[in-house]
């Protein structure tokens, strides 16, 4: 599995062969408080880069995550239906949202130090 | 831009790592260990909230008459010793604030919304209220939740519900603002490491969660469920309407309390994992409508919400348009929580 990524959008991914996985960054449950609810694709669901995966309700607001890049779905997290905190826990270890086949590999995202000087 | 204001608690608030928030010009505390917990500590057990924000008149008892002449609510025949909830009202019924006051042999404490407090002050001012502003004298915190009365028996004579009392250290009352039992304690800043003693075995919790809960007791919070646009008779608060006498709006609200012309609130719950949030658009078969709030219940796992409909509807069912999708919900009549 590669170094995670960060997109200015506020999702992380890593690589391992040709599989990504999405979650959002610490900073971003940080910015949305408790987490009560995420939408989830379905396996096979397809997205092109930028397109909105994964709807994540928070008792201050609501926010979308993106894809990194063009993909299919192949894993969702489905403890998030019932335990939607695990995201507010552990957002870039147990509070993965999906798993995808890549399509088109884009690896431009940023790495954690840059993304840092971004959110700050 | 003005510093915005900070309560005499806000060395406490650091020292537990709060996160702040501006509102009505003072940074307060949003949460600290985080909404939904703090929420659950007021549920289950007791918190306490700092609202020092919140305006605090002390109003002469020889103004009585004229304070009656602005407010929904019969205080004239309010004993000593008692508190009521009320409403300023406007020419047009609608709501100018909502409040508590605690009346004293002496005095009437007011207690209104940190954002209304310059309004009702130029409004008390124009009424030729004698009154004395104590809001930056003082500090008053909520002490909240089930178990809030046994944790300040040992320091203070609980007083009956809806009832007040004062010593040399504290004014306070039982009330509050979560659907919990309690008590909302005002103090002298020169007194302040009483209150701190007082406080240092309890929860703190911030305005996220005294957000949530006051929802989920189903309680009106001004800006939102009340308005200079929304009577007190359409926000479903006709049990405060006990003034007989003239005051400032009431031609409007009886005749409101005559007839159902008029816009209605009601509580909503959806069953599907949306929040609808304030300034959502809603449909109840050809009425139209809009959320004042809406937020996630921790107790009813659920999302609920208040909704102002133009008119009373015929159906429970409601459709909200969530980010350009249906989304069903209904009408609940009775309270979010038992």
């Amino acid at each position: 599995m590669t170094e995670k990524k960060y997109l200015e959008t506020h999702e992380w991914y890593s690589l391992s062969d040709n599989e990504i996985t999405i979650g959002i960054s610490d900073y971003a449950q940080g910015e949305l408080g408790d987490i009560v609810f995420v939408t989830l694709p379905e396996v096979g669901d397809e997205f092109s880069k930028g397109d909105s995966m994964v709807e994540v309700e928070a008792t201050k607001t609501v926010a979308e995550a993106y894809a990194p890049m063009d993909c299919v779905i192949t894993e969702i997290n489905t403890m998030l239906d019932s335990e939607p905190e695990i995201i507010n826990n552990d957002p870039c270890g147990q509070g993965w949202m999906v798993k995808a086949e890549v399509k088109n590999l884009d690896d431009s995202g940023m790495l954690y130090q840059e993304y840092e000087s971004f959110i700050t | 831009m003005d510093q915005p204001n900070l309560s005499p608690l806000h060395e406490l608030h650091l020292t537990n790592s709060a996160k702040f928030i501006e509102f009505a010009g003072w940074n307060m505390p949003f949460s600290y260990s985080g909404t939904i917990k703090e929420h659950n500590y007021v549920r289950n057990d007791v918190g306490y909230f700092d609202v020092s924000h919140m305006g605090r008149l002390k109003i002469d008892n020889d103004s009585i008459d004229s304070l009656s002449s602005l407010i929904c609510s019969d205080i004239k025949n309010l004993k000593h010793g008692k508190a009521l909830y009320s409403i300023f009202t406007n020419e047009n019924g609608c709501a100018l604030d909502d409040v508590i006051f605690w009346k004293f042999p002496n005095y009437i404490l007011l207690i209104c919304n940190a954002i209304n407090t310059e309004k009702i002050i130029t409004h008390l001012t124009n009424t030729n209220i004698k009154f004395e502003d104590i809001t930056k004298q003082t500090a008053l915190v909520a002490v909240q939740g089930p178990n809030a009365i046994e944790k300040l028996g040992s320091i203070l004579s609980i007083p009956e519900s809806f009832s007040c009392l004062e010593n040399d250290i504290y004014t306070y009352a039982r009330t509050g603002y979560t659907g919990e039992d309690g008590l909302e304690i005002m103090v002298n800043i020169k007194n302040l490491e009483n209150l701190l003693n007082l406080l240092s075995n309890i929860q703190p919790c911030g305005l996220g969660s005294r957000d949530t809960l006051r929802l989920e007791a189903s309680l009106p919070l001004y800006g939102f469920e009340l308005s200079e646009d929304i009577t007190p008779v359409e926000a479903g608060l006709k049990w405060t309407i006990t003034n007989d006498e003239n005051y400032l709006g009431s031609k409007k609200i009886t005749e409101q309390l005559k007839n159902s012309d008029h816009k209605v609130l009601k509580k909503f719950i959806i069953d599907s994992r949306n929040i609808a949030r304030t300034g959502t658009k809603v449909t109840s078969k050809a009425l139209s409508g809009i959320v004042t709030s809406g937020n996630y219940s921790p107790i009813l796992k659920k999302s609920i919400g208040f909704v102002l409909l133009e008119s009373m509807p015929d159906t429970d069912l409601l459709e909200f348009e969530i980010r350009g999708n249906l989304v069903e919900g209904k009408i609940i009549k009775k309270r979010f929580l038992k």
